[in-house]
């Protein structure tokens, strides 16, 4: 799709470190909590093993980081030039993205209810700025037809609404081009509008791209989406449970704490009145020692 | 002891088997050479055996058919969840304790696949006389019966050795 293979090669491996990194990271954090509650004990011994690998790692790359030797030029040219490469690999990586193509984002599938108003979303994503003479077009095929008609047309800053075709008087543009969106609405759906919409975008210099299409369905009563009441009723009661747990144990640390505070309070009030019995009998002593 | 222990985790384990049965087969109504529900129908022509999606209209309420998914699949997660608490029950519980937790799991297992049996006992095919009920429907209302005893068993269960 236009990069070039090595480059993406590199690319691709600094990002799989990063997210290497970000999950031991997640997965000590995660062994340090679980090995916490009391039933998951046997886990701790496991965690720590792997807890010390990801602390030593870290530890050697930032004592290596704060090694004076670090800033200085190694002294072998071959490591240098090694650094050098690929260094400019890494930047030259970076540089043709610059005339990427333009990535157009619109909807996968939307379902309307007959009668009603439906927003068609399409923004794009480029690595150039915002520019004047942005344009963005929709195009409709219907179902089951090859041809496929021009809707709308927003250029040099003005919107060119469909007064002609099946749409006239029903499109209206209700996107952003300085923010990059441009959504068009059409009201008053027909099961004659069933259909593939087409959204084209171009930001000059950036031209290049491949227009992307949302298909329209209309009914007379919105269907249940398959899974939707399936997945709802099994996330809510599992984080039902995990709630619960979470509580329950909650509860157990802050009682817990509550009873040791008490008992250290009273353990301090027991060693006063102690000490102060001591100093009881001993001033009376003193004056009869005088008078002897 | 640790023959009763044994028994008891065996009856745990097929009731989980039978939990899966039930949930993943499609095979609650059978008709000749038609296997259907909970998550597809299965067709026989010339021999062959084809999965289509089970048809959508009055007569099969998408909403009850989901409800019925999420209910047996929400009994299954309970009882194998069951599993690894009663196990983890067996080394921490003081001597005399009941296993409370496990019991829970296994009677919040026996109640979902209850739900899911009855909405489908309800809710589906109620005027077809042409079919009949298949071996998963059997098996969730077995499974039902297995998960309560073992539930019981786990509230009545106190632990003898340390």
């Amino acid at each position: 799709m236009g990069r070039a293979g090595p480059m993406r090669g590199v690319w691709l491996g600094i990002n799989q470190g990063t997210v290497c990194f970000l999950l031991l990271s997640c997965f000590e954090a995660l062994c340090r909590v679980a090995s916490s509650i009391p039933p998951l004990h046997f886990l701790s011994p496991p965690c720590t093993r792997t807890r010390s690998r990801v602390g030593l790692f870290l530890d050697r790359l930032l004592s290596g980081l704060r090694h004076p030797s670090f800033w200085e030029l190694p002294a072998k040219p071959e490591t240098m030039l090694t650094l050098l490469a690929l260094a400019s690999v890494v930047l030259l990586g970076i540089v043709p993205e610059q005339s990427q193509a333009i990535v157009i984002y619109t909807g996968w599938e939307r379902h309307a209810l007959l009668g009603s108003d439906i927003r068609l979303s399409c923004s794009f994503f480029s690595w150039r700025w915002t520019s004047e003479d942005v344009t963005f077009s929709w195009t409709y095929r219907p179902d089951g037809s090859r041809d496929s008609i021009s809707i709308f047309h927003y250029t040099g800053g003005a919107a060119y609404v469909d007064n002609k075709g099946p749409f006239r008087d029903r499109v209206e543009f209700v996107g952003n081009p300085g923010r990059r969106d441009g959504s068009i609405l059409i009201k008053n759906l027909d099961f004659n509008d069933n259909g593939t919409f087409t959204c084209d975008a171009k930001n000059p210099p950036d031209i290049v791209g491949r227009p992307s299409s949302v298909r329209l369905l209309v009914f007379e009563k919105v269907p249940i989406q398959a899974g939707v009441i399936t997945g709802a009723i099994i996330g809510v009661v599992l984080g039902l449970l995990v709630l619960i747990v979470v509580i329950y144990y909650l509860m157990r640390f802050l009682v817990a704490r509550r009873v040791f505070s008490l008992s250290v309070s009273k353990h301090g009030k027991k060693k006063k009145e102690g000490s102060q019995q001591r100093q009881g009998p001993v001033p009376p002593a003193d004056p009869s020692k005088i008078k002897v | 002891m640790l023959i009763l222990l044994a028994a008891i985790f065996v009856l745990h384990i097929i009731g989980v088997i039978v939990l899966l049965v039930a949930t993943i087969d499609n095979a609650w109504w059978m008709m000749p050479n038609i296997s259907t529900d909970v998550w597809g129908r299965w067709i026989q022509t010339n021999g062959v055996w084809n999965l289509t999606d089970i048809p959508t209209g009055s007569h099969y309420p998408q909403d009850y058919l989901q409800a019925v998914q999420a209910s047996s699949v929400l009994a299954c997660i309970f009882s194998i969840l069951g599993i690894f608490v009663f196990v983890a029950q067996l080394f921490t519980l003081q001597k005399g304790q009941r296993f409370t937790i496990s019991g829970i799991f296994q009677l919040l297992a026996c109640l979902c696949i209850m739900i899911a049996a009855s909405i489908y006992t309800n809710q589906f095919h109620l005027d077809e006389n042409f079919g009949w009920y298949g071996h998963c429907f059997i098996l969730a209302w077995i499974a039902f019966a297995l998960t309560f005893i073992s539930s019981i068993i786990y509230f009545v269960l106190r632990k003898k050795t340390a």
